[in-house]
């Protein structure tokens, strides 16, 4: 019997009782067989592929975990690397990153000369700190141009008690605006042309009004070079789907930076053969949360997901606790590079203090952004057992930990002048003076070792693969095997999915689905075709969750309450309602097949028992009472309220 | 020990309406007539320039310290220079949309206002102001806790924010939502009539009562929906903030029952070049302002918008020719029942030791005095429970009590 290509997941729509509030917290009943499979998929997968419930159900529950749990013996996909091969930045170092993908307008503005390359060392020492008489001197010494672009950058408080020169600054100040405006102009019209001077008025005539076919073949008649200076004034709409993300590169490098990250994202949800891995890059990702958006995280985040996230979700958790804490994503995003220690904390060789107010720097000291939420989010959570003297003194043990070139290069960096080496104590631990780099990694040891952090770890990952509020008993477990095992978060994970609380019925369909879950779950239960994320990402923002957008360093939270608001409610019903009917570009989903086997057969194979008789008419006999297109029912059945449930 | 915990727990609609609905709106009844009232707050994201919004040309301070970028002198040749509005401050030239409203009395100024929070981080400041709080996030948002709990008859739009996603100042325990695009209103899915009856029988409470509320929201918008909209009295809006303004003139004119609105408006932060750049946004954000009211009409007696930002910018000018985070900036109240045509709070100064830090300047008004104010005397709720922990000033007089 041909199975259905609308491999939902777990749609309860024994919508009248049993699945009720007496289900709820029965973690000592057994789920039943039929439904073990489908739960399984929902929690260690992001739903159900139609081939998916066949293998479980032929390998058997247990097996199938343990094979997740070790993703080094499951074979890549070759679906999934086809789709990866284009994403460049995922495989990219950082430095090659920043290269390939520096905005145009940062080259123009970084052509501003600064007042101390025009000077020499004791002309301006003369000029800043000197007498009246002595700036004078300096600035008439200077050659007319150079005296014309210092006289444009001085502060006006250098000037004092010289009125002529000040007149002469505010002039040569009008005149160098003056010429950066018309510099910047220059470069912006050759960096974006008009498109009158661009296109012939066929080629002008075709992108606007076209078929797909005729874009495509003017677009691909221009060379690359071109066709990147077309994209940057060429309106969005005229833009063919196969070019959306060069055209996104062409105006917003960075952005495209970012796009690659969540077309990488969403097709290994969908695709990679290796789910639990997914889930857990999610999870972890989420739990030590950054925003694409804030300073240059977002060139950062590809390495940040593969190389601080990624490699440790089966490992050690102190392991992925020391990469996230060095990784230059987090320092940036928590502010932590640019925290110091007090002056007198951290004196440089000599014995000179450097104190300074740069422009754009508002903390000349201590940021205790990061010291904060490692404690309270990243490891013993908000009441672990730590003061706010342990979130000030943790915060001076990591001062120093700081970014190499965060512009350009974007590296780890220990800089001992920004080092508080005074003496500290951090949860009842001396750490005594003198102290370096080496400061902040006992602290990630001990923080990795405390007993709360097994706790709070366990509860998180109980909350999210198991219920909004998991039962105490096993979690309890998880903990205990977090300390015996020293974090190894494979042995954690086993004795969770491994436990009774997890396969019970009280466990069943008691998470409500986060919208990406919801997305990638549709995709998998439709076997749909993922060609372009573009649109996927832009459905995602509506319903409330831009992928790596997560501007609040808790994450995205993963309880009911936080996402079964009609918050995106709407814009969930209208994204199944777009796949179902192919109106997301980049995405083709194919519902036909449902329609030769029958409204009941569906969702009797995917719920693992009989639907209710009104769930079956009501979705059968749709709104006029006339049966309804397949089209329909695959909408409706996603943007059911079961679906939104897992 | 500050918590971040930022819950959704309230409606947020982007798009969507019942393509089949034959209910046809009612108009308002008249409870719904009587309590017309709306708060309108506008964010401007990003730490908006106040020196340069509202710029204090009787200082020669002002233009000591912003050589290239300060506003000029007002003058008599058009076009040229800060618009007079007191002999002692100006706008900004290309503020002049909103001159008429100042001379009707129509606009206040609130100057040197703003949190007392210092981070000078946009995305902690901006959650905190939303928050209503100084240096603390909480789970809801000032604005929500402004409209009175539910009662019968609560309109599903009493609490509405015009963009994508429901801002946190609109977020919390009453439903409210945010529309982005009334005009793309639409499912056109066979399956709403489905799904409706699917929602009201789930045995989830809370989705079958988001689902509920959401549904009926969208009904409600369904009817305005179909219609074409034309803004009255020759408004014309421009720009993405002025469409948004637009969808919540047409909103509020609906009588659908709007309260409190929120408009959020990005960009605001230019570290350099500040005068290439704060003409644009500027003149989009004045033209927005004074084609809402012109919209609203008459029925801006009935409404007061309050506009803020997370913080404003150092006095000084950087070597880039912009500003970087300050402290202190500019409020400013619009409405029929606002005491405008005078600049309010006091003015601290320029020198150095009067600004704040030695770098920004200073803040005189809490901004949660201003809103308060708002809060208690338009819509006539408690600010204690708006802005729990903070005691308000005495009010700076900034509506008509009668």
């Amino acid at each position: 019997m041909r199975r259905i290509a609308l491999a939902a997941t777990c749609i309860t729509l024994i919508a009248t009782g049993t699945q009720s509030s007496t289900a709820a917290g029965r973690y000592d009943v057994a789920l039943a067989p039929a439904r073990q499979a489908a739960h399984v998929l929902n929690r260690a997968a992001f739903g159900p592929r139609p081939s998916d419930l066949a293998e479980i159900r032929r390998i058997g529950v247990e097996r199938w975990i343990r094979q997740q749990l070790d993703p080094a013996t499951i074979p890549d996909s070759t679906v999934l690397t086809a789709k990866l091969a284009p994403l460049a930045t995922q495989k990219l170092a950082t430095w090659q990153i920043f290269e390939t993908y520096q905005p145009p307008l940062q080259q123009i503005r970084m052509a501003t000369p600064n007042i101390n390359q025009l000077l020499q060392p004791d002309q301006f020492r003369r000029l800043y700190n000197g007498a009246s008489e002595e700036r004078r001197a300096v600035i008439e010494g200077l050659s007319p141009e150079v005296r014309q672009q210092v006289l444009a950058l001085v502060p006006p408080n250098v000037l004092d008690a010289l009125p002529e020169l000040r007149q002469q600054a505010e002039r040569a100040r009008q005149i160098q605006n003056e010429i950066r405006n018309r510099e910047m102009l220059e470069q912006q019209r050759k960096q974006r042309p008009p498109l009158n001077e661009l296109l012939t008025p066929e080629q002008a005539r075709d992108l606007q009004f076209g078929t797909t076919d005729e874009k495509m073949a003017v677009l691909n008649s221009f060379s690359s070079e071109k066709r990147t200076l077309v994209f940057r004034s060429l309106p969005a709409q005229q833009v063919p789907d196969m070019f959306k993300r060069e055209a996104i590169a062409a105006v917003n490098p960075r952005q495209a930076v970012v796009a690659e990250l969540i077309e990488g994202k969403l097709q290994r949800a969908v695709y990679s053969p290796r789910q639990l891995e997914e889930v857990l890059v999610d999870f972890w990702l989420n739990h030590f949360n950054v925003f694409s958006g804030k300073n240059t995280v977002g060139m950062l985040l590809a390495s940040y997901e593969r190389d601080a996230i990624r490699p440790y979700v089966f490992g050690r958790f102190r392991d992925m606790l020391l990469a996230t804490a060095r990784h230059p994503a987090m320092l940036s995003y928590l502010d932590n590079f640019q925290s110091r220690s007090a002056p007198e904390n951290a004196p440089t060789p000599g014995g000179v203090v450097i104190v300074g107010v740069s422009a754009g720097v508002p903390n000349q000291g201590l940021n205790e952004n990061y010291g904060r939420e490692l404690l309270e989010l990243h490891t013993l959570g908000v009441n672990g057992g730590y003061t706010q003297a342990d979130v000030i003194n943790v915060a001076r043990a990591f001062t120093g930990w700081t970014i190499f070139d965060p512009q350009r290069y974007g590296e780890f960096q220990f800089n001992p002048q920004m080092h508080d080496r005074a003496e500290k104590v951090v949860l009842g631990q001396k750490f005594p003076r003198g102290g370096g780099e080496s400061e902040g990694v006992k602290i990630i040891d001990m923080l990795a070792t405390h007993p709360s952090t097994a706790r709070f770890i366990s509860r998180k990952l109980a909350q999210r693969f198991v219920a909004d509020d998991p039962p105490q008993a096993l979690v309890d477990r998880m903990a205990a095997t977090f300390t015996k095992t020293g974090g190894d978060l494979r042995a954690v994970m086993e004795t969770l999915l491994l436990s009774r609380e997890f396969m019970s019925e009280g466990a069943w369909q008691a998470k409500v689905k986060t919208p990406f879950e919801l997305v990638a779950s549709a995709l998998r239960a439709l076997d749909a075709d993922v060609a372009d994320t573009t649109a996927l990402a832009q459905r995602l923002s509506e319903m409330g969750m831009p992928l790596y957008g997560r501007v609040d360093p808790a994450g995205y939270p993963n309880t009911a309450e936080a996402w079964s608001g009609s918050a995106g409610l709407l814009a969930r019903i209208n994204f199944a309602n777009a796949l179902t009917t192919g109106l997301i570009s980049g995405v083709k989903a194919d519902a036909t097949a449902l329609a030769s086997q029958g409204v009941r057969h569906v969702l009797t194979d995917l719920t693992g028992s009989e639907p209710a008789a009104e769930t079956v008419a009501a979705i059968e006999q749709g709104a006029s009472g006339e049966k309804p297109n397949p089209n329909i029912i695959a909408g409706a059945i996603i943007a059911s309220p079961d679906f939104q449930k897992r | 020990m500050r918590t971040r915990r930022w819950f959704l727990r309230t409606s947020g609609l982007a798009v969507g309406v019942l393509g089949t609905s034959q209910v046809w709106l009612k108009p308002a009844s008249a409870q719904e007539r009587a309590s017309r009232k709306v708060l309108v707050a506008i964010l401007q994201r990003g730490a908006a320039d106040g020196l340069n919004v509202v710029a204090p040309f009787f200082e020669k301070r002002y233009y000591q310290l912003r050589p290239s970028i300060a506003v000029q002198m007002p003058s008599q040749q058009q076009g040229f220079g800060g618009i007079d509005l007191d002999g002692k401050f100006a706008f900004h030239q290309v503020l002049q949309p909103l001159k008429p409203l100042w001379d009707a009395r129509q606009l206040a100024i609130v100057h040197a206002a703003g949190s007392p929070d210092t981070s000078r981080s946009h995305f902690d400041a901006q959650a905190f102001m939303e928050s209503g709080t100084a240096g603390k996030t909480t789970e809801d948002g000032w604005l929500n806790r402004a409209l009175p709990r539910v009662t019968q008859n609560t309109s599903p739009l009493r609490g509405v924010a015009v963009g994508a996603t429901l801002p946190l100042a609109l977020r919390g325990e009453r439903s409210t939502v945010a529309v982005d695009d009334l005009a793309k209103f639409q499912i056109g899915s066979g399956a709403s009539p489905i799904l409706e009856k699917l929602y009201a029988r789930s045995n989830d409470p809370q989705l079958k009562g988001q689902a509920g509320g959401m549904f009926d929201a969208v009904r409600r918008i369904e009817s305005i929906r179909q219609q074409p909209y034309s803004p009255a009295n020759g408004a014309i809006y421009q720009g993405t903030f002025g469409t948004r303004l637009m969808q919540l003139a047409r909103l509020i004119k609906s009588d659908v029952g709007v309260e409190v609105a929120f408009v959020d408006f990005d960009g605001w932060d230019h570290h350099s070049n500040e005068n290439g750049q704060l003409g644009g946004i500027l003149g989009e954000f004045g033209r927005g302002l004074s084609s809402f009211a012109r919209d609203l009409g008459d029925r801006m007696a009935d409404a007061v918008v309050v506009t803020m930002s997370e913080f404003g910018r150092t006095a000084a000018e950087n070597g880039t020719g912009g500003t970087d985070h300050g402290h202190g900036g500019v409020m400013m109240v619009l409405g029929g029942s606002v005491k405008g045509g005078s600049i309010f709070g006091k003015w601290p100064g320029l020198e150095p030791e009067q600004l704040f830090e030695g770098r920004d300047l200073a803040v005189t008004t809490d901004y949660r005095d201003v809103l308060a104010e708002l809060v208690r005397v338009h819509l006539g709720q408690d600010p204690d429970q708006v802005f729990p922990g903070y005691k308000a000033g005495p009010p700076l007089g900034l509506l008509r009590t009668a």
